[in-house]
């Protein structure tokens, strides 16, 4: 049987090592919660019983690893279907323009907005953070500030997993991780220093800036041009029925004919959907890579 | 002879599926405060009668769908002793739901036990 509540996390762990990471994740912050509890208060009504006994009895009532887990494994299995949309067979042209009803795409475009602004504040906040956790080790207080820009990186890390989650559709943690309650700082922050993930969180938030801003110089790019495609032909014929505006000396009028107009917007249209299609893409790529980044394995 | 414990199990889980979702729902509709998921179980081990096979642990499960439909929210607090707790409230279309929930339990308790008695 099981001694600590950790043995049966790891038991839970392996029981579910086929499930999605961040359903486990979630199933084992639950069993983490419920049993530290219900031993806390056990400990409190009858202070005489063994904690072992008591740990027996309180696993008891939660169920073992292997009920836990596939009472996770059925709930997510009767609800996920109802996240994912559902696809019907399309024709190719069907499918291009069918982006503009896929959710998933105007996430991705969303995201791929709000990733300039937060990847900036990531890379400010991770610079700053190292470098200040860094030059005041030399310090007694540069240890405390370290291990609070280290959970600040777990909760920033949690934070963008709900947003990926939310506007690119990938299934991500609910619940920050948390390191074993009863160490004492300097051994938790040890433990943060040495867990490979606290790292890879630290280059997502640094990668997050230049894609940050890739993404938003792509979307104003071809935004733009987009929009000219279709706008302009509009004024050029506003300005063909009223000769007198000539706005600037290159008048595209010179160059192109009249029935080229049509084609303009539709070219202009074309680039737009086109670059939805793409960022729907890069939003799945993206979430990809934020899960694999951000999730711990 | 066939096994039947099996069979008895999944039905058993079946029928869980679908209370406890109802269970829960309900508990959280008449409590004022906000609660977590150990004070929900310990609730209904005071509340009387236990059904085989609902532990614990397949509740948070079933509160973490019920959030995902948006029938339930959440919040995560600090906890003086140990891990942070999860805390849940019913929301408005929790309500609502819960009011359907009840008429299509009170309809399928009649169907069955009317059927049941032959």
């Amino acid at each position: 049987m099981f001694n600590t509540i950790e043995e049966y996390l790891d038991a839970l762990k392996s029981e579910m090592k086929d499930a999605d990471p961040a359903l486990l994740q979630d199933a084992l912050a639950d069993a983490r919660e419920h049993l530290s509890t219900a031993l806390a208060e056990a400990g409190e009504s009858s202070p005489k019983t063994k904690e072992s006994d008591a740990l027996r009895k309180v696993i008891e009532e939660y169920g073992t690893p292997e009920e836990t887990a596939s009472a996770y494994n059925e709930v997510e299995r009767r609800t996920s279907p109802a996240l994912k949309q559902t696809i019907k067979p399309r024709s190719a042209l069907g499918r291009f323009f069918g982006v503009y009803a896929d959710p998933y795409a105007w996430g991705a475009l969303l995201y791929m907005l709000i990733a300039f602004v937060t990847g900036i504040f990531y890379f400010t906040w991770a610079v700053t953070g190292v470098s200040l956790s860094i030059s005041l080790l030399i310090l007694v207080f540069g240890f405390p500030l370290a291990l609070l820009f280290l959970l600040s990186v777990r909760g920033l890390a949690l934070l963008e997993g709900r947003l990926v989650e939310a506007l690119l559709g990938v299934r991500m943690p609910r619940n920050p991780l948390f390191s074993h309650q009863d160490m004492k700082w300097f051994d938790r922050l040890k433990a943060l220093l040495t867990d490979k993930v606290t790292w890879v969180m630290l280059v997502y938030m640094l990668l997050q800036f230049v894609l940050g801003t890739v993404y938003f110089v792509l979307i104003v790019t071809v935004l733009s041009f987009s929009l000219s495609f279709i706008v302009s032909p509009f004024f050029m014929a506003f300005w063909d029925l009223h000769g007198q505006f000539i706005v600037n000396n290159n008048d595209l009028r010179d160059i192109l004919p009249k029935w080229s107009y049509p084609l303009l917007v539709l070219f202009g249209i074309l680039l737009w959907t086109g670059f939805m299609n793409l960022a729907k893409g890069i939003g799945q790529l993206h979430g990809k890579m934020a899960k694999w980044m951000l999730v711990q394995e | 002879m066939v096994d039947t414990s099996l069979a008895t199990k999944k039905f058993q889980k079946e029928m869980n599926a679908g209370t406890a979702s109802l269970v829960l729902l309900s508990v959280l509709s008449r409590s004022k405060k906000p609660m977590y998921g150990y004070q929900i179980a310990k609730h209904l081990e005071e509340s009387g009668p236990q059904v085989p096979m609902m532990k614990q642990g397949t509740l948070y499960p079933v509160l973490r769908s019920l959030e995902e439909n948006g029938l339930l929210e959440s919040l995560v607090e600090p906890s003086v002793s140990g891990p942070p707790r999860r805390y849940y409230k019913i929301t408005e279309d929790g309500r609502v739901a819960l009011k359907d929930w009840l008429d299509i339990w009170k309809q399928t308790k009649k169907f069955v036990d009317a059927n049941l008695k032959g």
